[in-house]
């Protein structure tokens, strides 16, 4: 007979972590299966088709890389914030507020170049994000509001605006009463790269994380970043300026996630209209999560989550599975990611019975 | 001298390894029933990992743990704890919020219900009967840490613990707590319980214990009755291999300019503070612990702004300082906290090194990350930090190297006002020596105020020395006044 006994890990793991986060993965699609298998379905058809539909032609491949673009740019902005141990939620309202920035821009001055429009569109969808991360940062601050809270209650005040506006002010005349701008002129348009149906957006992104990659680890301001992390009573002793730093880390967090909307809005929707609202900015979380929050494993999970959306769709069509599947999913995923980091500060061990 | 008494436990042939660093090599020891034994040895000597392997808490690699005669295995702490195996921490598990009973009893409460008299009137009882002074109703947060640490104690006794085993007990104690504990320590032996205790004190080796045990580099080098030790010297030789000299030579540095003044300072538990320092000085405060220390230091060093009073530090007003502070010819504080407060302990030794030096290494928004590492990895070379690499991470480093890398780290900018606190405190002889050495070469170009529990380290050191009693500065005088030296104790205890 054999008993298992916990133990916590003494060395730190190198390839083994891969392999863990692989197998909560692994796990959260056994789940989603078993939830198949019991809609009557075929677990292994349905499975199948999820990832033929996600990576089984380069038409779905380039979907899953148009939807990880505003993935990507939100679960980047979640990143900074992450990193700081500023547990901000709201990148969803955030992603509103960069596209109704954007949208300002683009309806207000028609008719000018995209030299002109796109830098100007993603200032404004840089500011508005931007200060909407603000908000739960100086409340924390000042008023010490728990940002959970804050940023989560934001996000269903930024969409109730955004709704505002399209169903009033900025609903075009030309839409048949739908809840709706008119359609950006040509110059607010992001274009598509080439022959391709991908977007410019996949440049902003690239730069991003570049940019975010080497601001943690060459610059003043991201060492004290990651380190007031760390350590929030030696980043005091330090004298950090950690107010500062909660602001900084909130802006820039919502200004990425601004940059998304601005995105979606641009070059996916070519307007601002509520169906732009499709949860990114809580998949960000888990995506950020998932790639414990380093940059270039951002851009790998927000593909394979943008994967799981893409596939999900596929499998609406084809076995009439409910939208709220790839929820699930994703929840699950979450989950089982969160249980794996159990198994990466502990380990399991066989000794025989005495 | 007691008789020897029956072996409680035996281990034998212990061995544990983390990575290539062997912790504790083929170690034999025994436990006697009613018999208080020390373990001495230096920081990373290896006796909190064989305490913990004993305490269930850590699996040896090898060998045999027979209790009572029979080879037993622990695969948890609650399996020592079931068979009477108990340790307490340097750093308590209590929960605050919860009163004295209810954290004696936590886990143990018998039933769904809570009986808060019922316990209240066991724990009181329980606490007579081993002469421990603690209220069972009062809330440990209010609790000073001697109390605390009797209520570890009685969390033990009540879980019928026949084998106590305490982790460098005095370390957060004061000296009349610890005088209080060891009396605890002595009696609770004569009930026939073990003790045995961790420590690198020499002087409470010699006075409360049976037995000791000296480990160096993982292996036990000595084991014997206290009565066979003739002298300190000896065991401090034992201990360290070679001899250690517990003075420091200090050459006298002419005083300089006045680098902190402070006049009046009042609040924060605080009365009326007014001391001055000069750049080449050491200024010794001792007293102790809870005695106003603490905010007089976290005021100083810039954590707490002044409720009243005025304090000049380097010519600037207490204002003028924090609000704009150089890089270099600044002020350097040392805490007491070196894991929690002086350093990140997942981040590696050059990441730490940056914390307090990130001013000097910058170029506009840039940091000059090679730069940093060569001279982080000069700091670790001159000051002997082990692992002497920069890529290792904080956590993993001993308290004396880690109080090592701090000091290189604070001397690296030329500090002219040094606060150091508890410097030395639970490291072993040669680092304190070590660390001793570097606070006197940096006298020269700094004044340092040396905040200290240990009156030894305040004489060898210091050149003035105020003594702290409620908030007050109760006397101040020269390191050479051999009179006021004498009284110093009833100073420290308010009664001169």
């Amino acid at each position: 007979m054999f008993d298992l006994t916990i133990r916590k890990r003494q060395e730190s793991l190198g390839w083994t972590a891969v392999l863990i986060y692989s197998g909560a993965v692994a796990m959260a699609l056994l789940f989603s299966a078993g939830l198949l298998f019991f809609q009557g379905n075929s677990p292994i058809e349905g499975l199948s088709l999820l990832l033929e539909g996600a990576f089984g032609s380069s038409y779905a491949i380039e979907d899953c890389l148009i939807k990880a673009i505003p993935i990507y740019l939100c679960a980047l902005g979640v990143a900074i914030a992450f990193k700081l141990q500023i547990w901000n939620i709201g990148a969803e309202g955030q992603f509103a507020l960069g596209a109704i920035g954007a949208t300002w821009v683009a309806i207000t001055f028609p008719g000018h170049s995209s030299w002109v429009m796109i830098p100007s569109m993603m200032a404004a969808a840089f500011l508005c994000g931007g200060l909407w991360g603000v908000i739960p940062a100086v409340l924390k601050l000042k008023a010490n509001a728990n940002e959970i809270i804050v940023t989560l209650m934001l996000n269903y005040i930024a969409i109730l605006i955004l709704d505002y506006l399209v169903y009033g002010p900025w609903k075009s005349p030309d839409s048949f009463g739908f809840p709706m701008t008119q359609e950006f002129s040509s110059g607010a348009i992001i274009g598509k790269i080439g022959e391709t149906n991908l977007n410019w957006g996949l440049l902003i992104c690239l730069i991003s994380g570049l940019v975010i990659y080497i601001f943690f680890k060459f610059t003043v301001m991201g060492f004290e970043l990651k380190a007031s992390g760390e350590n929030v009573r030696a980043a005091r002793y330090a004298r950090f300026p950690y107010g500062r730093l909660v602001i900084i880390s909130m802006l820039l967090s919502g200004a990425f996630a601004g940059w998304a909307g601005f995105v979606e809005a641009s070059a996916t929707l070519n307007r601002l209209q509520p169906t732009i609202m499709v949860g990114y900015g809580y998949t960000a979380i888990v995506v950020a999560w998932l790639a414990r929050l380093n940059p270039f494993y951002i851009g790998i999970s927000s593909f394979l989550l943008a994967g799981l959306r893409v596939g999900v769709e596929n499998l609406q069509l084809e076995l009439q599975v409910p939208a709220a599947f790839g929820e699930i999913m994703e929840g699950l995923i979450l989950l089982t990611i969160l249980a794996g980091t159990f198994f990466i500060n502990y380990r399991f061990v066989r000794r025989p019975r005495p | 001298m007691k008789q020897p008494a029956d072996i409680v436990i035996a281990l034998e042939g212990i061995s544990k390894s983390f990575g290539k660093v062997h912790a504790n090599k083929d170690i034999c020891l025994t436990i006697r029933k009613g018999t208080v034994k020390a373990l001495l040895g230096e920081n990373g000597a290896g006796k909190s990992t064989l305490m913990s392997i004993l305490a269930g808490r850590l699996q040896p690699d090898s060998g045999s743990i027979t209790v009572d005669g029979t080879p037993t295995h622990f695969s948890s702490a609650k399996e020592a704890i079931d068979v009477g195996i108990g340790m307490v921490y340097q750093h308590f598990k209590l929960v605050e919020s919860m009163t004295v009973a209810e954290n004696v009893f936590l886990g143990q409460e018998g039933g769904r219900m809570l009986k808060p008299r019922a316990m209240e009137t066991r724990v009181r009882e329980l606490a007579n009967a081993y002469n421990l002074d603690i209220d069972p109703a009062a809330t440990v947060a209010d609790l000073s840490m001697g109390e605390k640490q009797r209520v570890e104690i009685l969390k033990l006794l009540l879980r019928k613990s026949r084998i106590l085993i305490f982790d460098e007990p005095t370390a957060v104690l004061t000296p009349q707590e610890g005088d209080e504990l060891f009396k605890a320590l002595s009696f609770m032996a004569d009930q026939g319980k073990s003790i045995v205790f961790i420590s690198h004190k020499l002087g409470e080796v010699m006075r409360v214990a049976d037995e000791v045990a000296i480990l160096r580099k993982g292996e036990i080098i000595e084991e014997k009755s206290i009565s066979e030790v003739t002298s300190k010297d000896d065991l401090a030789r034992m201990m360290v291999g070679k001899e250690t000299f517990l003075s420091v030579v200090k050459n006298k540095v002419e005083g300089g300019e006045l680098v902190l003044d402070v006049k009046g300072l009042d609040g924060n538990g605080l009365k009326g503070i007014s001391l001055n320092l000069r750049r080449g000085e050491i200024l010794g405060i001792v007293g102790v612990a809870g005695n106003g220390q603490k905010p007089l230091v976290e005021t100083i060093c810039g954590l707490q702004a002044p409720e009243k009073g005025e304090i000049t530090i380097l010519g600037k007003s207490w204002k003028s300082f924090f609000s704009r502070r150089k890089n270099q010819d600044t002020l350097s504080y040392i805490p007491e906290d070196r894991i929690g407060l002086a350093t990140c302990p997942s981040m590696n030794l050059s990441d730490n090194f940056l914390l307090t030096t990130r001013k000097g290494f910058k170029r506009g928004p840039w940091l000059r990350r090679k730069r940093v590492e060569s001279e982080s990895q000069n700091v670790v070379d001159r000051f002997s930090v082990l692992p002497g690499h920069i890529s290792a991470q904080a956590r993993h480093l001993s308290g004396g190297n880690l109080q090592k890398l701090v000091l290189g780290r604070e001397f690296f900018r030329n500090p002219g006002l040094i606060v150091a606190e508890q410097p030395t405190q639970g490291l072993d002889i040669a680092t304190a020596k070590a660390i001793w050495d570097h606070l006197v070469t940096a006298r020269e170009s700094a004044g340092i105020l040396l905040v200290t529990g240990d009156l030894n380290e305040a004489f060898s050191l210091s050149d003035r020395v105020a003594v702290m009693f409620e908030g007050e500065i109760v006397d101040l005088f020269e390191v050479t006044d051999m009179e006021k030296r004498g009284r110093i104790g009833l100073m420290m205890a308010g009664a001169a």
